[in-house]
């Protein structure tokens, strides 16, 4: 009797699991899945992950689609801008399958035959945009002037507003430039005027160096000036203040102008003789007057 | 009767004897049993099987997640299973594992501002140094740059470093091929297209210059910003870890571009002679300014204490003078002019009888001769 429900037990399991392969599909978090009825596709996509009935082969057939985001990108174009310069770009896109029940009828599962659709799309919306603005929309220094963002949605939303109108069940997550070029012979004349630009920096650069250097070694010499004249006029003040100090002893030497005038003179007699001098006299000053009255036979001279 | 007496004391016969023809059915039985035994054998292995075939390890270098019914089991960087243990997981169809290879560290080279160089080129640049001659012109085809906002053309390449932060998203968010095969692949070639959309946006917002020697640093941190709005737009579920960039010169225009900065070097080489003569300038002006009123500081003092002093000898003076003015005079004069006598050279000249006034004639040196006396004429 044992023997009999483990036998009943382990038949029971395995009829379990060949049900399950037989009549679940699984929808995994990346997936959405169609179910057709005798290749009809029923009511709506399963697009949440999970566990679902089917009945088996060749009743339903599961049909998966890829529900994550596509990396796209389109081979380069040649596009004129509004000022007429040709630009070649290159604009990269993620898109995924937004609706199963559009997109199958249309592509089946194939996501490369959604990508030329889609670069068709891409191609005449990026014409469109990039026509209508200049090139000064695409590079500026000036944030308020550069429409770099603007155009890659301009872009976008073309496409996406197709994309809707034709039902094609594809959504674009993001869209951007990856990259923006000119055609080769204007490199070279880009090239040329650089070129041209750069000799002018340089003797700017030189010129300038000079100019600076000069002013301020000049600015410098100047401020020394300045420095010396006040330091002149300090002097000649604190000069004046010896001056006013001295002069509150003139009516020490007013009460004898004759004496003041006298030791003056004898102390720049004073001053005269502390040089080497040559003095020529005659006996009458003194103190060589003593020889006048000295015993002498000056007669018989 | 006696037969059916006999037959009836007989034991009871036992039990596989009873149908000694019936081999055959025998045989059937036995393999019937033992075929039976082999199926039950085999169920109990095909259970086995289903349920051992949930077992499974992880590699070194990549994650697993498990799908139950389809859908990660765990969230964020719980849900990523690492290698080191044995796990399980219930079978197809309840669940499903994915392995993904990961890295610790992601990393994206950008593709669309550098120059082409063959495989070849560039293992011999970055051995030698030595790059290929450029042509006059830049191809579109192959050659990448950027125009930045002054409408120059500038080469410029980045290394995204980064990590994953929402493993979810990062793996199923992302496609990589058309099998539905799961990896890092689709989110990493969005990051690189992120990149790329980075450097042509801020180059388009930089002058040339700034790019290259004035702002480098401005440049690099414009590029990651970008690069992070972007992966918050488009959700991508990663984390910069850096972003280093790198710019040049076209290569046609090298040598033009180095003459300027030779020239922006020599600019600042006059500059900081200048600064260096302005400092010294300054410092011997302000040497010189305080010698001067240090000067006249000292002359006025020395000036008001000699006024001072002369004052007093005045004052003290004053007395005698006025006692005998001549007996002063004659006393001072001798007294001032006796001590200079004895350094002076003297010459005495005696008065002539007649009163007549006698011609003199020196010879003067402009430096008077140390030995002799100057002479004179008679």
């Amino acid at each position: 009797m044992k023997r009999n429900l483990s036998i009943i037990l382990i038949s029971a399991v395995l009829v379990v699991i060949f049900a399950l392969l037989l009549f679940v599909f699984q929808v995994r978090q990346s997936e959405v899945v169609i179910l057709t009825t005798f290749e009809k596709p029923t009511a709506q996509p399963y697009d949440r992950p999970g566990a679902y009935f089917k009945w088996p082969w060749p009743i339903q057939k599961v049909h998966k689609f890829d529900q994550r985001i596509q990396n796209f990108e389109d081979r380069f174009t040649q596009t004129l801008t509004a000022d007429n310069n040709n630009l070649i770009v290159t604009i990269y896109t993620g898109w995924k399958i937004s609706d199963a029940k559009s997109f199958y009828p249309k592509f089946q599962s194939s996501v490369p035959a959604a990508q030329r659709i889609l670069e068709g799309m891409l191609r005449s919306a990026q014409n469109a945009v990039i026509g209508k603005h200049n090139l000064s929309d695409f590079v500026n220094a000036d944030p308020k002037e550069l429409k770099f963002d603007a155009i890659e949605d301009e872009i976008k939303q073309i496409v996406q507003s197709e994309l809707s109108t034709n039902d094609y069940g594809i959504r674009l997550e993001f869209l951007g430039f990856k990259r923006i070029e000119l055609p080769e012979n204007v490199t070279q004349t880009v090239f040329d005027r650089m070129k041209n630009e750069r000799q002018k920096l340089i003797s700017k650069t030189e010129n300038e160096g000079k100019a600076e250097a000069q002013k301020i070694a000049s600015a410098a010499d100047r401020q020394a000036a300045e420095t010396i004249a006040n330091a002149d006029a300090a002097a000649t003040r604190i000069r004046g203040e010896g001056e006013a100090a001295a002069a509150k002893f003139l009516p020490v030497f007013q009460q004898n102008p004759a004496l003041a005038n006298y030791l003056l003179r004898i102390d720049a007699l004073k001053q005269s003789l502390n040089q080497r001098a040559t003095l020529i006299f005659d006996e009458r000053t003194p103190p060589f007057d003593l020889f006048l009255n000295f015993p002498t036979n000056t007669s018989s001279r | 009767m006696s037969h059916e007496h006999e037959h009836q004391h007989e034991p009871p016969p036992a039990a596989a004897p009873v149908m000694p023809d019936d081999t055959g059915s025998q045989a059937l039985a036995e393999a019937l049993r033992s075929s039976f035994t082999i199926v039950k054998i085999a169920m109990v292995l095909m259970v086995l099987a289903f349920f051992g075939s949930g077992f499974f390890t992880v590699g070194p270098s990549e994650k697993a997640i498990i799908l139950r019914f389809g859908k990660p089991v765990g969230e964020g960087q719980k849900a990523l299973l690492s290698s080191g243990r044995l796990y399980w997981s219930y079978p197809y169809p309840i669940d499903q594992v994915v392995k993904i290879p990961i890295a610790e560290i992601q990393s994206v080279d950008s593709t669309m501002g550098w120059y082409f160089m063959t495989r070849e080129q560039e293992i011999a640049y970055k051995t030698t140094g030595v790059e290929p001659t450029p042509g006059p012109s830049l191809n579109p085809a192959v050659d990448g740059y950027a125009i930045t906002a002054d409408r120059n053309i500038i080469h410029t390449r980045a290394t995204l470093n980064y990590h994953i932060a929402d493993p979810i998203q990062a793996v199923f968010g992302f496609s990589a091929d058309t099998n539905f095969t799961y990896s890092l692949a689709g989110v990493s070639n969005a990051a690189q297209n992120v990149l790329n959309n980075a450097l042509l946006y801020t180059a388009a917002r930089f002058n040339v210059d700034d790019i290259l020697t004035r702002n480098v640093a401005g440049f690099q941190d414009a590029v990651l910003r970008r690069v992070s709005d972007l992966i918050e737009q488009e959700q991508l579920g990663i984390v910069v870890d850096n972003c280093a960039v790198r710019s040049a010169a076209p290569r046609q225009l090298r040598d033009v571009f180095t003459q300027v900065t030779t020239a922006r070097e020599n600019r600042n080489k006059l500059l900081n002679d200048a600064h260096s003569y302005e400092s010294e300038v300054m410092i011997q002006s302000g040497a010189q300014a305080t010698s001067i009123t240090n000067a006249a500081a000292a002359n006025r003092a020395r000036y008001v204490e000699s006024i001072t002093a002369e004052a007093k000898r005045f004052n003290d003076l004053l007395p005698k003078y006025e006692s005998n003015p001549n007996l002063f005079a004659q006393q001072t004069f001798l007294q001032a002019v006796g001590p200079a006598l004895t350094n002076a050279e003297k010459w005495i000249q005696p008065i002539t009888e007649n009163g007549k006034k006698r011609e003199v004639r020196l010879m003067l040196n402009r430096e008077p001769p140390q030995s002799k006396p100057a002479p004179a004429g008679p």
